[in-house]
């Protein structure tokens, strides 16, 4: 029956739709990644391959250098694959739907990526304009972050004047002004008090019930099994494990967390 | 054009906080042109706007030394001191003095200089008139001796100084000499015939061709002297401008090392729009910048006793010269700040490469006064390109079509640093 042109053709409509399907209902998929940087002696990413679901928290997680940040950079159109291939909400990572992904993406770097010498709302203000949201529903959408975050009292004070905290809340902000799709964070609650970790992870599970997907990187696994539906643990550019954390605990009963399960795959050695 | 216009307020929002940079941006070159300007002025000045103290031992009391003194002192350059403590100078003194450098110049005038002159006036004279089968009547001595006005020069003189006095003692001798032949001719022929001293001529004649100066530039010259003002308000105002270096490349190296260009780079959008509002940005402040220096000129230089900055007449000209500089300045800032990795990096090459290449492209001294070789290597400067047009406009009264070549060269090097910025920034990101 295959042999049957007209069966084929359906067939491969069916496939390439179930494809779609598939793919449409994905957070983000990454097939056999392959990333050397120029003058490195170790690949970065060595075949790694997973995906999360649409709407879910997930976690990516792996010692140092084990090739998160390189991933997400991939996933965000900054660095380039040496092979294989990525996906965000089905839209393959290329020149053809860079924009469109970014348009989807709100992304919270590692880094405080805000200018230290500009207030809390011009560094918004700032970002929303590159953004191409102006006016009134831009200062609307500010203030509600602001107060959001607790930092209405502040929003006039230069960053170089926040403490930790507050300058991480204001970098989340900075991410989710064009309201994104998929919420990437690199390490959002690294180095802030308990008080500001508290009140980001109670927004982020918020924000994910509203509909939107995120993505997340730690090295607090204790916080990363609390928040996460979903994880990926990955070292030395490879995929190593990956599933719901209480399965992931449970399926290996000599481990009592997701840390102890972590450590089981990725090893006690020290990473540089 | 949002993005754009959002860069620019960002960009001045931060600078305005930045009072460090925008003192560095404004005050500081207002404070370097002025000092230069003062510094740079007697050295500027050509030797006719100097005066100096010429000591003169007068032993003849003629009519050379006569002239001598009449001759200097109404170019106004020179003062002659004849006396010192009430005493008259003698020869040994006077060369003492010169020697030790307290003074530049001595003239000594030796005795029977004037006699020698008469003598050898009358001698021409009587030559003449035996040939005409006159009677030759006028006194010669009977023994020539070999005078010399005598000079001392301060060990330190410059050529150029000695050669400037050299050539006007000689004149003054040639002067007196003619003089003195005519007088004893015209005596010869007033002897000769009562009528001639009516009719004098002679001096007429020989003022027959003059001297005149006249303008060289393709329109009407202004009358402007190349004076400190005139070469330190421009040439330190590319300097300046050209300082802008640090403050965009620190800029954007603290941008790449903070993350917030890599929060731009993620943004939907041509980054390119977000770096031109930053060019643009600074371009403005190049601009600003160098019209400030221009009302020091005008405006500041005089109060200091200074001569006021001249302009030319074409401000259109003078306005693209100083955008093809704002531009040249911007891009090497950009490309410095995509090149280094850290601000000290950047600030270090880019303070030391923009002092190099002013000293090599004439902002330090005129092109003029360098070596071949290094006047080869000052054209090849963005400094010299923007001075060459700019005293093209200010001195010579140039107009937009005649600022075309060294304007072309600014934009052109603009386009390239951008280019090669870009490329390197593209091979970072891959």
């Amino acid at each position: 029956m295959m042999r049957n042109p007209v069966f084929a053709s359906i067939h491969l409509h069916i496939c390439i739709s179930a494809y779609q399907h598939i793919s449409m209902s994905l957070m983000i998929r990454v097939h056999n990644l392959h990333k050397t940087y120029r003058g490195a002696l170790e690949p970065s990413l060595s075949g790694l391959s997973f995906s999360f679901s649409k709407g879910s928290i997930a976690g990516l997680l792996g010692p140092n250098g084990a090739g998160k940040t390189t991933t997400i950079s991939i996933l965000c159109g900054l660095v380039k694959t040496d092979s294989g291939h990525a996906e965000v909400f089905g839209l393959r990572q290329d020149i053809t739907h860079r924009e469109s992904i970014k348009r989807l993406i709100g992304i919270v770097p590692q880094q405080i990526a805000l200018f230290p010498q500009l207030t809390a709302v011009e560094n918004l203000e700032y970002f929303g304009h590159l953004y191409g949201m102006k006016g009134r529903p831009l200062r609307a959408k500010i203030d509600a972050y602001l107060q959001r975050f607790g930092l209405e009292k502040n929003s006039r004070k230069e960053i170089f004047k926040f403490s930790g905290g507050m300058k991480r809340r204001t970098n989340i902000i900075a991410a989710l002004l064009h309201d994104p799709q998929l919420l990437v964070l690199d390490e959002p609650t690294a180095g802030v008090d308990v008080q500001s970790r508290s009140m980001i992870l109670q927004f982020l599970r918020e924000y994910n019930q509203q509909g939107v997907s995120i993505l997340y990187t730690s090295h607090l696994l204790e916080e990363a099994q609390s928040l996460c539906s979903e994880v990926a643990v990955i070292d030395q550019g490879r995929l190593v494990l990956q599933g719901q954390p209480l399965a992931l605990i449970q399926q290996h009963p000599e481990c009592r967390n997701l840390e102890e399960v972590f450590l089981h795959y990725t090893g006690r050695a020290v990473r540089d | 054009m949002l993005r754009l216009l959002a860069t620019i307020r960002k960009e001045w929002l931060l600078l305005k906080r930045d009072r460090g940079g925008l003192a560095l941006l404004f005050l500081m070159p207002v404070v370097l042109i002025t000092v230069m300007a003062l510094i740079e002025d007697a050295p500027f000045r050509d030797y006719q706007e100097l005066k100096f103290d010429v000591l003169t031992v007068d032993n003849d009391h003629g009519r050379l030394a006569r002239y001598i003194r009449e001759g200097l002192e109404s170019s106004g350059q020179f003062t002659l001191v004849d006396s010192l403590d009430g005493q008259p100078l003698t020869t040994e003194k006077a060369r003492e003095l010169v020697n030790e450098g307290d003074y530049r110049i001595c003239i000594v005038i030796p005795r029977g200089a004037t006699a020698a002159i008469v003598s050898n006036a009358n001698r021409i004279v009587n030559d003449l008139s035996k040939r005409m089968g006159l009677p030759a009547m006028q006194p010669v001595k009977q023994r020539d001796d070999s005078l010399n006005v005598v000079i001392y020069f301060d060990p330190a003189a410059k050529k150029a100084f000695k050669s400037a006095i050299h050539q006007a003692l000689d004149n003054f001798l040639t002067q007196v000499q003619t003089n003195l032949l005519l007088e004893r001719i015209q005596l010869q022929l007033r002897r000769k015939d009562a009528g001639a001293a009516a009719t004098d001529t002679l001096d007429i004649r020989l003022k027959a061709i003059g001297l005149q100066e006249q303008a060289t530039g393709p329109v009407k010259q202004i009358d402007v002297i190349y004076n400190s003002v005139q070469h330190n308000v421009p040439a330190w105002s590319i300097f300046a401008m050209f300082f802008i270096v640090i403050p965009i490349a620190g800029n954007m190296i603290r941008e790449r090392g903070d993350g917030s260009l890599l929060r731009i780079q993620l943004i939907p959008g041509s980054y390119l729009e977000v770096l031109a509002g930053k060019m643009l940005f600074y371009v403005g402040i190049c601009i600003v910048q160098f019209y400030l220096m221009i009302l020091v000129g005008i405006y500041l230089m005089p109060s200091l006793g200074l001569p006021p900055l001249t302009l030319g007449k074409s401000y259109l000209a003078a306005f693209v010269v100083a955008l093809g500089i704002a531009l040249a300045a911007t891009a090497y800032g950009i490309l410095i700040g995509t090149v280094f990795k850290t601000p000290n990096q950047a600030l270090n090459f880019g303070a030391i490469s923009v002092v190099i290449l002013s000293a090599i492209g004439g902002i330090w001294v005129p092109l003029e006064v360098m070596p071949p070789n290094m006047q080869l290597l000052g054209h090849l400067t963005p400094m010299n390109w923007g001075l060459e047009a700019i005293n093209d406009i200010y001195l010579r009264n140039a107009g937009i079509g005649h600022i075309w070549g060294n304007a072309g060269k600014l934009l052109a090097l603009c386009v390239v640093m951008l280019w090669i910025a870009a490329r390197i920034e593209k091979r970072r990101i891959s």
